[in-house]
């Protein structure tokens, strides 16, 4: 039961990072994720696709200096500590 | 005052007499701060420091006065305080923006009466009728006044009790060691955290215009750890069969209360009359609800398994 924590911080880091490097040209528009292919028009509601992209492109957008920041402390303490 | 007629009166003017001069300088030195700088900083600051000038000697009261006499360091002194009063609003507006620490005093608002209700809900939850909490405005009801209102203080303490059964288990099969309390305690809590996250996470995408709060999800979430005590608890007493006797009771009541509760807050408009109403999205929040309840008995297996052998 090694699941602790620190285990649960390292997954969140490597997921906002995946979501980080995700290419927009030759990765999202090629699934049709791109960020100018989505919102539809003032409907009641956004379905769960545009959710999703919107998501994407927001966390792309607004964590891309922090993740420079934790990326490189994260980086400094592995080459520190193991 | 009158020193010929109080040396004339006896002894009882004396102490009085004595005690006046004492008191006139400290009294005399916040006034005369006022007088001295007659500008609208001092005054809070001198007010601040009469209760204070009344009980010192005048030995200290006098160099004191006369460094804060001076009017700019007077002025620099009102100038600091009221930034440092400017920063600590910021702060507290900055802090009450993630973690809304103005509103976790109303969780934790419980009196006896609602935790016995609360507990008899959590093992029993099938007879009662009304899971609808009375509406207020703005700040969280607090649960000491409806039974329905969710709380944070059966959670926290069940955690931690959690914790020491979990430590009790394995010491009783000789696998007990420090380091493993807190790694239990960091387990479950990464679990919760995962979890609230994931529900987060599902909010968001199914937008449901809900009034679950974060604070109610974690209150909510961690009302399963109760269950998990009495599962462990019954586990050591009777064995495997006690176990899963008490846990499949424990899991199913909180499906149930998970379900019934969580009903009224994300299906909002449909629940509220009891009928299930066909549509895509009613449907979706459905389905999100039921998983929510059924990750429940899952995590309560998961965390209490390894604990009872």
């Amino acid at each position: 039961m090694a699941f602790t924590l620190y285990s649960l911080l390292q997954a969140a880091l490597l997921c906002v990072n995946a979501i980080a490097v995700l290419h927009e040209e030759r990765f999202l528009k090629n699934i049709g994720w791109g960020t100018d292919q989505g919102i539809g028009g003032f409907g009641e509601e956004p379905g769960i696709k545009s959710q999703l992209m919107n998501l994407i492109r927001s966390v792309r957008t607004v964590m891309r200096v922090p993740l420079i920041i934790v990326n490189s402390i994260a980086i400094i303490l592995l080459l520190l500590f193991g | 005052m009158h020193p010929a007629g109080a040396a004339a009166a006896g002894t009882l003017r004396q102490p009085s007499k004595r005690r006046v001069p004492v008191s006139q300088p400290g009294m005399a030195d916040p006034h005369q701060l006022f007088d001295d700088t007659s500008s609208a900083q001092s005054r809070g600051y001198g007010a601040q420091r009469a209760p204070g000038g009344l009980g010192y000697p005048t030995a200290s009261a006098s160099p004191q006065a006369a460094f804060l006499g001076d009017p700019v360091s007077n002025m620099a002194m009102a100038y600091g305080s009221s930034l440092a009063a400017q920063g600590k609003e910021l702060v507290d507006k900055n802090i009450d923006r993630f973690i809304p620490v103005t509103k976790l005093k109303y969780y934790f608002a419980v009196d006896t009466v609602y935790v016995g209700k609360k507990l008899g809900l959590l093992f029993f939850p099938y007879l009662h009728q009304d899971w609808e909490v009375q509406y207020q405005q703005d700040t969280p009801v607090a649960p000491r006044f409806d039974v329905n209102a969710p709380d944070l203080y059966i959670p926290a303490m069940a955690f931690i009790t959690y914790v020491l059964v979990a430590g009790l288990a394995l010491g009783t099969q000789d696998r007990f060691s420090p380091d493993l309390l807190g790694l239990q305690a960091s387990s479950a809590l990464a679990w919760l955290t995962l979890e609230v996250l994931a529900i987060l996470l599902s909010l968001y995408l199914v937008t449901v215009n809900t009034d679950l709060t974060t604070i109610d999800l974690v209150a909510f979430l961690g009302y399963k750890y109760v269950g998990m005590i009495g599962g462990v608890l019954m586990g050591l007493l009777f064995g495997k069969m006690g176990y899963y006797l008490v846990l499949g009771w424990c899991c199913v009541s909180i499906f149930v209360f998970m379900i019934r509760t969580l009903r009224l807050k994300i299906l909002a408009e449909a629940a509220a009359e009891g009928i299930p109403v066909r549509g895509a999205r009613n449907q979706l929040r459905m389905y999100l609800t039921m998983a929510v309840a059924a990750a429940q008995p899952l995590l309560m297996y998961w965390l209490t398994f390894h604990l009872v052998r």
